[in-house]
């Protein structure tokens, strides 16, 4: 192969520490070189600004619950159709579009890597199905443990190795990168028709509350030294008055690794309310932003929403359930056997709901508040607060005071009163744009060390060349242009090849599963653990044997392997 | 300005046409007119002897008439806004689909999906219409909005689904579920039906024949005397549907 070499680049790459330089960038099979010969394919990028490709931390894009939403939302399929051309597949939706819809959509706007959020360890074939048909980004999946039976056990034991031990072997079973927590104990409760109110109330049954429950994962997640921090879904969304939840859940954060953080909680946004009912809620952005800046041991995504339809699906049934008594609208809910369960409505935001003028403050605010952009990530959660379409926008916002102001102008009056968004000068500048949404992605989900987020020699070839020339704009006053420049890339490069020219896909994709094995002792590896055979065998409905992810479901996996310290 | 669109002889005439193009605004502009014929996409020229007659400065003087064979035609007058269509036999699938003013005359029978998800406008259909009758896209929350369907003959199933707003007369019988999911609007039938408007939560329903399986789920509210095609008819109020905590009002002819 004889090589790549982008001219004449205006790099950010904040995990290499460059800030604006113009530089040559040279790849070989597929990585970034010193130096390449001269019959190398030459891209001039013109002074454009050139990313590592974007990575993002949180996404709903592939999985059970994902199909769901497609299929009970088939008014969705008629937007974004796009018929064949080249190598690319018809796609239609709009908020849950079809696997190749998504791919597309986020190549063209320079992702290379996106992580799902949550993957129901028992329904982890489909997810890993879906993966393979997302051909443009490499996957991770973030593997539900909220209501475990054999974590909840190990919990009420105050066993956490045996806990790390649950989930060395189901993450290797299941092909999973990281722990979710998603409403930890409160999904559980909801299988029985209950709920947990505070992260200090017990589980029905189970003998155990949320904060042990956390506590115990974070301790068993930094002894099988995963890449990624537990991923946390606090309890309590979307209720009036949860941010004293959120801000419970973030002191319970210990600092017990120094490369990252060892909480990761996401979607804050829907967590950061005051007041007690929809009437009075609030915005509670700025305890929950100075508890963040208090603790570089916790990293967060704002979660922000966007005005327009979209469909709201997580693994938090009892908060579906709520969500459905508002909107009366058609719903589902769904539990997953010994593990969690999952709810998905559509829903729509509008500039004429009040509660819906504070949220998209809320998420707005986060990010303007935390004065360290590595603790802030810029995600909605898609496609819960808006599809990720919908991102270049979110930057813009974020980049112009400007913007935020004709905005203001045209959403519910009443908002001010509630929110300090208004109040807040801050602009972010380019480089806290790419540390927001992709180099502070790497450092969180702890994927540097495969090359990922940086474009230092050594790293994968994934790049991002966006029609902006820093130089030359002013965001806060050209804030259209940095939409539609975020919104399309000239190139976007996957793995040495281009694939993506002005927001086409031109090849067919090769993304690979990012996923993690642990190495246990073998007194912690439960295939030999007969307690916990026979338990498998009686309670859940499928053999054990036959519970495993097998190979042939990850065409081209990568595992990255860990040295658990049990 | 009269547009009048004769279908050409096929080689495979069952292959459907699908036509959303097909609509007053576009023969304003020169510009070719794209339909697909099957998965091809073919000029409207491909597939019709075109003529046309005067000038029109606006899409109200537009009227376009449809001849020939004209029952796989499908998707015509979707997003309409303005002028007239005029259809000279039967019409395929989904005509008129979020139409929002003008009209449709279709002198034959039209396929399901007629007039689904209707904002304004007026359809009228001289024969039988399909399932689906002036109903909502699967998954849509509401179905037709605003306007006017008036069928002379029978309809399938499910008309009037979802309807929210507006008007829909059907002269004959309807097949099954008729008003099903109703939020607002009249449904007038002039026939018979089976099992009327379950799930409704506003709306009308009239019914002049019989109303076969009516559901239990309505409540008796008295009578009332209603005028319809010159006659008076006592009919029994209902409302419900009552399983949906609904508000709506059934009239069933006693």
């Amino acid at each position: 192969m004889t090589g790549m070499l982008v001219k004449n680049a205006y790099v950010i790459d904040p995990l290499s520490g460059v800030n604006g330089e113009i530089m040559d960038i040279a790849i070989r099979d597929g990585k970034i070189v010193e130096e390449v010969g001269s019959g190398a394919v030459v891209i001039d990028a013109g002074g454009c600004l050139t990313l590592p490709g974007g990575i993002d931390s949180h996404s709903h894009v592939c999985g059970t619950k994902v199909n769901f939403g497609r299929y009970m939302s088939p008014e969705d399929m008629r937007a974004g159709r796009t018929s064949r051309k080249g190598v690319m597949h018809v796609t239609s939706g709009y908020s849950v579009p079809t696997t190749f819809g998504n791919s597309y959509r986020y190549s063209s706007m320079g992702y290379t890597t996106v992580l799902e959020g949550a993957m129901a360890p028992l329904e982890a074939r489909h997810t890993h199905e879906e993966f393979t048909a997302t051909p443009h980004q490499d996957m991770l999946a973030n593997t539900l443990f909220d209501g475990n039976w054999s974590i909840m056990e190990a919990v009420r034991d105050k066993d956490v190795k045996r806990a790390a031990a649950v989930v060395a072997w189901t993450l290797a079973a299941v092909k999973g990168f990281a722990i979710k927590l998603t409403n930890p104990g409160g999904t559980e409760a909801w299988g029985w028709g209950e709920d947990v109110h505070s992260i200090r109330d017990e589980v029905p049954r189970f003998g155990v509350t949320p904060a042990e429950i956390i506590e115990t994962m974070i301790q068993a997640n930094e002894l099988l030294n995963l890449p990624h921090s537990v991923h946390i879904h606090c309890n309590n969304l979307g209720v009036p008055g949860n941010y004293q939840t959120t801000l419970d859940t973030i002191d319970l954060a210990p600092d017990l690794n120094k490369e990252r953080q060892s909480l990761y909680l996401t979607h804050v946004q829907f967590h950061s309310y005051g007041g007690s009912t929809w009437k009075d809620i609030c915005s509670k952005s700025e305890d929950v932003a100075r508890a963040v800046n208090a603790r570089p041991q916790v990293a967060i995504d704002m979660g922000q929403i966007m005005f327009g339809r979209t469909t709201t699906m997580t693994a938090d049934g009892p908060m579906e359930f709520k969500l459905y008594m508002l909107h009366h609208n058609k719903w589902s809910n769904h539990d997953v056997e010994l593990e969690t369960g999952s709810g998905i409505i559509p829903v729509y935001y509008g500039r004429k709901s009040l509660v819906n003028c504070v949220m998209w403050a809320i998420g707005l605010e986060l990010a303007l508040l935390t004065k360290n952009p590595w603790q802030c990530m810029l995600a909605t959660d898609n496609p819960n607060g808006a599809p990720f379409v919908k991102y270049p926008e979110i930057i813009a916002l974020l980049m112009s005071r400007k913007l935020r102001e004709y905005e203001m102008k045209v959403i519910d009056p009443r908002t001010e009163h509630f929110v300090p968004l208004f109040a807040i000068d801050r602009e972010l500048d380019w480089y806290e744009i790419a540390v927001m949404t992709r180099a502070a992605q790497a450092k969180a989900l702890g994927i540097t060390r495969i090359g990922k987020g940086h474009l230092a020699p050594g790293a994968e070839a994934d790049i991002a060349i966006y029609p902006l020339k820093p130089d030359e704009l002013d965001p806060s006053v050209d804030y259209q242009q940095v939409m539609a420049g975020f919104a399309k890339t000239s190139y976007t490069i996957k793995r040495g090849r281009v694939v993506a020219r002005d927001g086409e896909v031109i090849v067919e994709g090769a993304n690979s599963t990012i996923w993690t094995r642990a190495e246990v002792p073998p007194e912690f590896d439960l295939n030999n653990d007969p307690e916990f055979v026979k338990k498998f065998e009686q309670y859940y409905t499928v053999r054990m044997r036959n519970y495993p992810v097998q190979e042939v479901y990850l065409p081209r996996g990568v595992s990255i392997s860990t040295e658990a310290s049990l | 300005m009269r547009v009048i669109l004769k279908t050409r002889p096929r080689a495979k005439p069952k292959i459907p046409i699908e036509a959303e193009t097909i609509i007053p605004q576009n023969f304003l502009r020169k510009n070719d007119i794209l339909v697909y014929e099957g998965n091809k996409e073919r000029k409207l020229e491909d597939l019709f002897y075109v003529t046309t007659e005067g000038p029109a400065v606006s899409p109200d003087q537009v009227e376009v008439i449809l001849t020939g064979n004209t029952g796989v035609i499908k998707r015509v007058g979707e997003y309409m806004n303005a002028g007239r269509i005029i259809v000279e036999g039967d019409i395929g699938m989904h005509c008129g689909n979020f139409m929002s003013a003008g009209e449709i005359i279709i002198r034959g029978n039209a396929d399901s999906w007629l007039g689904r998800e209707m904002r304004g406008g007026v359809i009228r259909c001289e024969g039988n219409a399909g399932h689906y009758c002036a109903a909502g896209y699967r998954g849509e929350k509401r179905g037709m909005r605003g306007g006017m369907v008036e069928v002379l003959g029978n309809a399938g199933d499910f008309a009037a689904e979802y309807l929210s707003g507006g008007e829909v007369h059907i002269h004959g019988n309807c097949a099954d579920l008729p008003g099903v999911e109703m939020r607002g609007g009249t449904l007038t039938i002039g026939g018979d039906c089976l099992r009327p408007c379950g799930n409704m939560t506003g709306g009308t329903c009239r019914v002049f024949g019989t109303a076969h399986q009516m559901l239990p789920t309505f409540r008796r509210n008295g009578s009332e005397v209603t005028e319809y095609g010159g006659k008076q008819y006592r009919m029994a109020v209902y409302r419900g549907d009552v399983a949906n905590r609904g508000k709506g009002t059934v009239l069933i002819r006693e």
